[in-house]
């Protein structure tokens, strides 16, 4: 049974996919009176399938070497485009992961999307998203992983797109899918230029071919700037972030998935990249370049949010960062490791404000408050997924937080003053939310707030077990670091979290501090709560230019291409209503034109002659 | 070398029938050029048959042809002019330009 499962892992994919079409039954236009909820529960139940199945083909290729299969899809001549796919203990549970948040994400959003006919929309591209990731994971393919990311970002488009009668989300969708558009052109230009270079798109044989190949480093290069520049916009990472914090005009269950595995799909590919990177070492220090400023950029804006979904937001652009940092300083495994556990613990994070919002109404911090007492579970979940998060032992993160720092002890000791900083920001950042939100006095928005329905409290608590059983997970895996720990650089990590978390404790859980907050200059905090002006940043280079140079291409097609042919038909017609003149109706005209003509054409005939006349003459 | 001499006066007398043709305003007066036109042609036919062809003289053939032709077109010519005078009260070939552009 499990070996059978385990030879049509392929089908995994399928699933959610069976589910998004059947969904279009449920449409408002298509079934007009029972409603969208079986559209729900449709996909909740196949993405149960794919879970199920996951899990058992997990089971099945557990301490088992990797397999490969090939589905042939395209052989033309000189390109055979085979899909491969990659069978390993690896890319089984990365499905399984997808999958299981999904299914948590789709039982919270029947919670969350109660009040709202647009479930067969939603949830068909819920199941898109999920077909696309566990296909994503599995295709060993960088061709095949593009398309997929492709596919993803027409999806996050759709998706952020949802309630499209707001103008926030239309700009918001449309901010999404063009940024991550720009970095997926520039990833399909590497795809394009590997080829040739290593004859394959397979990414087991792109590594093999990386460990010996030998091309100019200037190629090398700019073929790994491609390749990052993919997985930056996917990321969110500097300059590429701004469409994560409009993707926020979302839905957010679809929030949930966004924060925990979408923007993890570029990391993913990052990852399997990592060996054609490393041939240029301008790409590995870009990468960690973008990693870091994204990392210490996006920590320090969080802390200057006041809208709740923004506040997490920034988190993730910002830990992909570490996870740009990991890749770019060799550490694939470690980044691996701090994916799963970061998604675990963000997806926790997302479902806990999520619930608060669903009947807070308010997403803004300062009118949120006192919600401890009456919102426990909420609570508990939060200050979970928090410590889950930050490198805090014995929790999830900081045993891959510690791996990276251990890593970078040595051998980059700016980057490890990064990661602290980073660690202690980010854990201050959510001490302030979790004060905010949770802590003191109830506000008026947060005055009657009952705990949420079991819809939310269940994923939510079965999410928050899973976190909690991180390091268990680890451990089985024999992925705990614990005979490589350094103890130094993990003792700095747990000092710098005790630090963030102190200070945002001493600050926004103490009554006596003034609320709202003041450090540092107004100017300062407008810096980094307007997310470093990165809209008016665009606006004024790439929008702009764009847009300059689209009104120049416009005017000149208009005037001088159009013109010219309109010039043409013009002179025509002129040449027409002129040389009508000509027939003047004065008979002793014509006769008149009549003898220009014979005395033409007889000078015409009769210059042989003439000329030798003349010469007889002159001569 | 006489020959040349009827040629030249032909050709002055075609050039002057010319100048009257397309100059004329009067109507009966274009028909007139024409007739000194041919019959410029008319000389040059017989100086030509005079000289180049005395034997068999198809020159001379030539201009009794034109001849006839030509008084046929100038009756024709008349008639013509007549009817455009009975339509429009003149000959004046300066009001005669309706069939334009």
């Amino acid at each position: 049974m499990a070996q059978i499962l385990l030879q049509t892992v392929w089908f995994i994919p399928c699933y959610p996919l069976i589910g998004a079409f059947l969904s279009i039954l449920w449409f408002p236009a298509i079934t007009r009176r029972t409603g969208p909820r079986p559209s729900g529960y449709v996909n909740a139940i196949l993405t149960f399938f794919a879970f199920a199945h996951g899990v058992i083909a997990l089971t099945a290729i557990w301490n088992q070497p990797a397999q490969h299969q090939f589905i042939p899809w395209l052989n033309v001549a000189g390109l055979d485009l085979t899909i491969p796919l990659d069978i390993s203990a690896v890319t089984v549970g990365a499905t399984v992961l997808i999958t299981g948040l999904n299914l948590l994400a789709q039982i919270y959003s029947i919670g969350y999307m109660e009040m709202d006919w647009g479930w067969a929309r939603f949830f068909s591209l819920m199941g898109l998203f999920e077909a696309g990731m566990c296909g994503l994971v599995l295709s060993n393919s960088l061709f095949f992983s593009y398309m997929i990311l492709e596919v993803l970002t027409l999806g996050t488009y759709l998706l952020i797109g949802l309630w499209f009668n707001q103008s926030l989300v239309v700009t918001g969708a449309r901010d999404a899918f063009l940024t991550k558009r720009v970095g997926d052109l520039f990833l399909l230009m590497g795809v394009v230029a590997i080829l040739p270079l290593a004859g394959t798109w397979n990414f087991d044989e792109l590594a093999v071919w990386a460990k010996t190949a030998n091309i100019d480093p200037t190629v090398a290069t700019l073929l790994s700037l491609t390749l990052i520049a993919g997985p930056m916009g996917k990321c969110a990472q500097f300059p590429l972030h701004l469409w994560l914090d409009e993707a926020m005009e979302g839905p957010l269950p679809a929030t949930i998935l966004r924060n925990t595995v979408v923007v993890e799909t570029g990391a993913w590919i990052l990852i399997k990249l990592q060996p054609v990177i490393a041939l240029s070492p301008v790409g590995l220090k870009t990468t960690i370049i973008v990693g870091a400023a994204t990392a210490v950029g996006a920590s320090l804006i969080a802390i200057a949010q006041i809208d709740i979904k923004r506040t997490l937001s920034y988190i993730v652009s910002s830990y992909m960062g570490l996870v740009f940092i990991a890749v770019g300083t060799g550490q694939t495994q470690t980044a691996l490791t701090l994916i799963f556990a970061y998604s675990l613990a963000m997806g926790l994070l997302v479902m806990s404000i999520g619930s608060v919002v669903w009947n807070s109404i308010t997403q803004d911090v300062r009118a949120l408050g006192g919600l401890w007492a009456k919102r426990p579970i909420s609570g508990i979940s939060f200050l979970v997924g928090a410590a889950g998060v930050i490198g805090l032992p014995p929790f999830g993160c900081f045993w891959a937080l510690s791996e990276l720092a251990g890593g970078l002890w040595n051998t980059h000791p700016s980057l490890l003053g990064i990661l602290l900083f980073v660690n202690g920001v980010t854990a201050f950042g959510l001490v302030r939310v979790f004060g905010l939100v949770f802590g003191g006095k109830p506000k008026q928005m947060t005055e009657r707030s009952p705990e949420v329905s079991w819809p939310f409290i269940l994923p939510m608590t079965v999410l928050m077990g899973f976190t909690l059983h991180v390091p268990h997970l680890l451990a089985a895996w024999q992925l705990l670091p614990l005979a490589t720990l350094n103890y130094t650089a993990a003792g700095l990590l747990v000092l710098s979290s005790a630090i963030g978390i102190g200070a945002g404790a001493f600050i926004y859980l103490n009554e006596k501090w003034e609320k709202p907050v003041r450090i540092g200059s107004q100017a300062v905090q407008d810096f980094f709560a307007y997310d470093f002006y990165t809209a008016q940043l665009y606006r004024v280079t790439v929008v702009f230019a764009v847009g300059l140079i689209s009104q120049i291409i416009s005017w000149i097609d208009r005037n001088i291409v159009d013109g010219f042919v309109n010039l043409i038909g013009l002179a025509t017609v002129f040449g027409g209503q002129s040389l009508k003149y000509n027939v003047n109706g004065q008979t002793q005209f014509y006769a008149l034109t009549i003898l220009f003509g014979v005395a033409l054409l007889g000078l015409l005939v009769s210059w042989p002659l003439l000329a030798r006349l003349s010469l007889i003459v002159g001569g | 070398m006489q020959l040349q001499y009827f040629l030249l006066l032909a050709a002055a007398l075609f050039c002057i029938g010319t100048y009257g043709l397309i100059t004329s305003r009067n109507a009966v007066r274009v028909l007139m050029s024409i007739e000194l036109m041919l019959n410029a042609v008319n000389l040059n036919l017989m100086g030509f048959s005079n000289y180049l062809d005395p034997v068999q003289i198809k020159g001379q053939v030539f201009t009794v042809f034109v001849l006839t032709v030509a008084a046929a077109e100038a009756a024709v010519g008349l008639a013509i002019v007549l009817t455009i005078y009975r339509n429009r009260n003149t000959v004046d070939m300066e009001e005669f330009n309706l069939l334009k552009w």
